[in-house]
């Protein structure tokens, strides 16, 4: 095996290259045999020893109505028979080994022909291979958890990684393929100055682009708590003019001007991304609201049509609760609309209700955490 | 390897299964010779059955997520039992469980029932291998075990954390048990009706396995209840849902297989009918396992369906119960009706108790399907729930409970009803008089609870009757009356138990029905909840850490009526893999009353807390242990039973004396 001779490849990987070439030859080795000792245990059980199987037809029921006599016999001496419930047993007894006697007719024709037990033997055989060789993947080897080695690689968290790296970036300060890598991971680790001054790191070493000039926007407004720096504004406003087609600093400037009430600005940005879209993307719909509230100056009317509208189904909900009454889960949204729409006395009114329908608390299932949750009163006052 | 070894086993088994079940249902007269590989044949599928499976098992030991299954129900992190039991814990796995224990049956026909004529073997052996080569090619073909993942992912999907528990390595196998079981006699009932071979004979070999499947059914059933019970953190022991019915239904069905085998096996009569329930039986355990993953229900217990396996799947059962039936009604006007008797006998008691019970299977299986059926055809969704099955199943029972005691005093083929009803007046006066000393103690009103705590005395003492007439107690010297009540047949000490077992449980559903008290409320550490005379004080609230999960823990000082202080710690658990939350809930026993505690969810700044006060609830399950001990006893007994006939002189003879 020439390339086992290969130095570069380590003693275990080559190993287990080999095995991976036996593995299914080992396997189709182990099936076989496994099929052939299984037809061998058939074949010698049909041919081995024979009862003598003149006469043996009426053995069992012979014997099965002298045990019945026997312990006929045996109740009738210890006295849980009297004499004549024996008598009685006994002519009945009588009765049925004439009947079995005169139905008992030769069951057995033949016997089981050679062909016969080597056509079922092949068949398993043939039907075993073949669908095994449908359904199977002989050269798949097991993969315990234990033997994978990446399966150790992928237990470092995303601490030990970060600081791994800045271990490298403490000896090499000017690798910004480390800096670029370290930037987010200290966005998802929170430590959002530590993430700005990484991207400042990148910008410094390959100048900069409107990735990173957003990227650096998002950890100072991050940083900021929300509360937009004015340098940030510029970064996501210089992005956004060197490439007119770049989306990301175009919606944080959209949002960042929402926040700022400058609804005129916001909305043509939020146009520009709109346009941008390709209808698939996941930010489209925020986009699509944000344009129709700064369009209205800020109010954002759907939300005003979406209570609206729940104001109406919950007065539908509860005419027909009321009325025709209705499932646990019913009474659940009644009460919850209630809540979201601020009338607990309403929600109170409608748990009391829900509780009349559903005496059990087994019943009402979540609904007493939700009425405890928006501290409705519950047991009527009496736990 | 081992995998691919474990996946080439079964389809092996596979293979043999199908030969075999073509050479013993076409050339079961062939005799011995083919009786002895269809032996064989059936001991082989049982070992590669098993290495398959054990193959499986290692997979999700070692956390080998190359197999699809263990990457989709396993995780590394998880503790040993939940691996193992794991396996079962989904369709393909449970599948695999099914035609383990299949098989195993299968195997222990071979090798005990070597007595048995060759035809019949053939038959059986032949039967069974159908049902094998059925499943297992279902399996391999639709839901196959052994599919392979091309790359293996590094982390596992991890189990339904419901299932995470100690239930998921008992229930299902236990249950399972009980289902397949029933294949035996299933099996019996095709061989007996392709080959005529239909008498006490045949009776005598299939009572073993019926007490044997009823055995395990009932302690699944029961287990099943019982985690349900402790598990799904509402208290409620029974849900009437369709899966739970669909184990009711064989179990009722079995039950009264196992008494028309009795008259079977005794008088040779009731043939025909205990042929019918043979195939019922089995046909409803096919169900019971099935139904639940064609698609057709959901409940706690489906697991992902999709509709190519649930239409192969009622194919089969259509097939298999559907051809089941056709024999059974072109043979079975040609078979010989045996055994008469009068209305008023023993047979005629269990007669009646078999009508009861194929009523209420059928009250259970409408109240089941008809839902399922109305919305296919007319598009109407209604919901069958407890209130139905409550009233229509108590209405059916009601009665034969109350007849229940007179069985076993009457003799067979003829009886006389006054005289076993004067031998009963003992336990029916101690059982009135018992309601109404507890209904007068605990103040009930005019209600049902009376009504059902009488039947249930009145079948918990009435089944001592027939062992106080036996042994003569009272009416000679106790030292006689004791040897005479320990020389009794075990059968019928394990009747008299079976009956009072079923009356123990009657009485733990009605107290629990009937009294059971509740209470929710928001708790803050420090603070203090009464329930029926229980005081429960919140002492503390912590955050633990488990294997695979964080938990939220509440410990309670609970301070019982009587004094004394227990110690109760409910946990609400958060799975790491899967992000889903359970309730752990602490039950406290007092005698068979249990206190049922659940820490529901976290506020923002204080718990919700769920307390039952649950009287009697252990005697629920404490009757169905009795139950499936008084049917182990009765499998000790290998003493030949027949029922010796009352003679009709021996009335004559009593009006003379």
């Amino acid at each position: 095996m020439a390339f086992c001779h290969n130095r570069l490849i380590e003693g275990g990987a080559c190993f287990s290259h080999v095995l991976k070439h036996l593995g299914p030859m080992i396997f189709w080795s182990i099936a076989i045999a496994v099929t052939a000792i299984a037809c061998a245990a058939l074949f010698y059980a049909a041919r081995g020893r024979t009862v003598n199987v003149e006469g043996s037809e009426l053995a069992p029921e012979n014997n099965h109505f002298r045990q019945i006599l026997a312990g006929i016999e045996s109740d009738l001496a210890t006295g849980k028979l009297d004499a004549d419930q024996a008598a009685a047993a006994k002519a009945e007894l009588a009765r049925d080994v004439l009947r079995a006697k005169n139905e008992n007719q030769p069951r057995v024709s033949g016997d089981l022909s050679q062909g016969m037990l080597f056509g079922g033997l092949a068949a398993i055989a043939v039907m075993t291979i073949g669908l095994y060789a449908v359904l199977g993947s002989p050269d798949l080897p097991a993969q315990p958890l234990a033997e994978r080695p990446e399966a150790r690689a992928q237990t470092i968290t995303l601490d030990d990684a970060v600081a791994q790296i800045e271990a490298r970036l403490a000896q090499t300060p000017d690798d910004a393929r480390g800096w670029t890598v370290i930037a987010p991971a200290y966005v998802e680790q929170g430590r959002f100055a530590d993430a700005a001054n990484a991207y400042r790191k990148v910008i410094e070493l390959e100048g900069a682009n409107p990735n990173l000039l957003t990227g650096l926007a998002e950890a100072l407004l991050l940083e900021a708590n929300g509360a937009g720096s004015a340098e940030a504004m510029t970064l996501l406003q210089t992005a956004a003019d060197a490439d007119p087609a770049h989306v990301q600093s175009r919606l944080y400037l959209a949002a960042e001007l929402m926040r700022q009430e400058d609804y005129d600005a916001a909305a043509d940005y939020w146009q520009q991304t709109i346009d941008l879209a390709q209808g698939e993307e996941p930010w489209l719909p925020a986009a699509r609201q944000g344009l129709a509230v700064a369009q209205a100056d800020g109010v954002n009317e759907a939300a005003d049509a979406q209570e609206e509208m729940i104001r109406g189904m919950v007065e539908s909900l509860s005419a027909r609760l009321d009325t025709s009454g209705g499932s646990a889960e019913e009474w659940t949204q009644l009460v919850q609309s209630h809540i979201v729409l601020g009338d607990l006395d309403a929600a109170q009114a409608a748990y009391d209700r829900a509780v009349a329908a559903y005496p059990a608390a087994f019943d009402r299932g979540e609904l007493d955490t939700l009425a405890l949750q928006a501290g409705l009163t519950l047991n009527k006052g009496t736990p | 390897m081992s995998i691919e070894l474990g996946h080439f086993s079964l389809i092996l088994a596979f293979a043999i299964s199908v030969v075999s079940a073509v050479g013993g249902l076409f050339l079961w007269r062939r005799g011995e010779r083919l009786a002895m590989a269809m032996g064989q044949s059936a001991i082989l599928q049982f070992v590669l059955v098993a290495v398959a499976f054990l193959a499986l098992v290692q997979a999700f030991v070692t956390s080998d997520f190359s197999l699809k299954l263990a990457a989709a129900n396993s995780h590394s992190l998880k503790p040993l039992i939940f691996k193992i039991s794991g396996v079962w814990g989904n369709h393909e796995g449970s599948m695999l469980l099914w035609i383990l224990i299949l098989v195993l049956f299968g195997a222990l026909v071979a090798a005990f029932s070597r007595r048995l004529p060759a035809d019949l073997t053939n038959l059986v052996l032949g039967t069974q291998s159908l049902l094998t080569a059925a499943f297992a090619g279902f399996t391999l073909l639709t839901s196959n075990p052994f599919e392979r993942l091309v790359p293996a992912p590094i982390e596992g999907n991890d189990l339904n954390p419901i299932l995470q528990d100690i239930g998921l390595a008992i229930h299902p196998p236990l249950l399972y048990a009980g289902y397949v079981g029933f294949s035996i006699c299933f099996s019996f009932a095709i061989a007996a009706l392709i080959s005529g071979r239909i008498d006490q004979t045949w009776a005598r070999w299939v009572r073993p396995w019926t007490m044997l499947s009823w055995i395990f059914l009932t302690l699944g059933m029961a287990m099943g209840s019982y985690w349900a019970y402790y598990e799904l953190g509402w208290g409620g022991w029974w849900f009437w849902d369709p899966v739970e019915n669909a184990s009711f239904m064989p179990w009722l069905a079995g039950t009264a297989l196992l008494h028309s085998a009795l008259v079977m096996e005794k008088r040779n009569a009731l043939k025909i009918w205990t042929i019918f329930l043979s195939i019922i039986t089995f046909s409803l355990s096919l169900l019971g396992t099935f139904l639940v993953r064609s698609g057709i229900l959901t409940s706690v217990h489906t697991f992902a369906s999709d509709p190519t396996r649930g239409l192969v799947i009622l194919s089969i059962l259509a097939v298999l119960i559907g051809g089941a039936f056709l024999l059974f009604a072109i043979r079975s006007p040609s078979l010989k009706q045996g055994g008469l008797f009068a209305p008023i006998s023993r047979e005629g008691a269990l007669i009646l108790n078999n009508l009861f019970l194929a009523t209420a299977v059928g009250a259970v299986l409408v109240g089941t399907l008809y839902p399922l059926v109305l919305d296919a055809i007319a598009g109407v969704s209604i919901s069958v729930g407890a209130p139905f099955f409550n009233f229509t199943f108590s209405a059916l029972m009601a009665p034969l409970l109350l007849i229940l005691p007179f069985g076993p005093l009457l003799p067979w083929k003829r009886a006389d009803m006054v005289a076993a009803a004067q031998r009963l007046t003992g336990a029916a006066g101690l059982a009135v008089f018992l309601t109404i000393l507890i209904s007068a103690l605990g103040g009930v009103s005019i209600s049902l609870v009376p009504i059902g705590l009488l039947l249930g005395f009145w079948v918990a003492l009435g089944s001592f009757a027939e062992l106080v007439e036996r042994s003569k107690i009272g009416r000679i010297p106790v030292r006689e009356s004791v040897r005479r009540l320990v020389g009794l047949p075990r059968t019928i000490w394990s009747t008299a138990l079976g009956h009072f077992g079923l009356g123990v449980t009657v009485l733990g559903i009605v107290a629990v029905t009937a009294w059971e008290t509740e209470a929710v409320t928001t708790l803050n550490p420090g603070e203090t909840v009464e329930l029926s005379g229980y005081s429960i004080h919140f002492d503390s609230f912590e955050q633990v850490p488990g294997p695979n999960y964080a938990a939220e823990v509440g410990v309670f000082s609970v301070t019982a009526p009587g004094g004394g202080v227990s110690i109760a710690e409910a946990e609400r658990r958060i799975y790491v893999a899967s992000g889903t939350p359970t309730t752990e809930a602490s039950i406290l026993t007092y005698g068979f009353s249990q206190l049922y505690l659940q820490l529901g969810e976290p506020l923002t700044d204080t718990h919700v807390v769920r307390v039952w006060h649950k009287p009697y609830i252990l005697l629920i399950w404490i009757g169905c242990l009795i139950m499936s001990g008084a049917g182990v006893l009765s499998l000790t007994d290998r003493r030949l039973r027949f029922g010796a006939p009352q003679g009709a002189k021996r009335k004559v003879l009593e009006a003379a004396e």
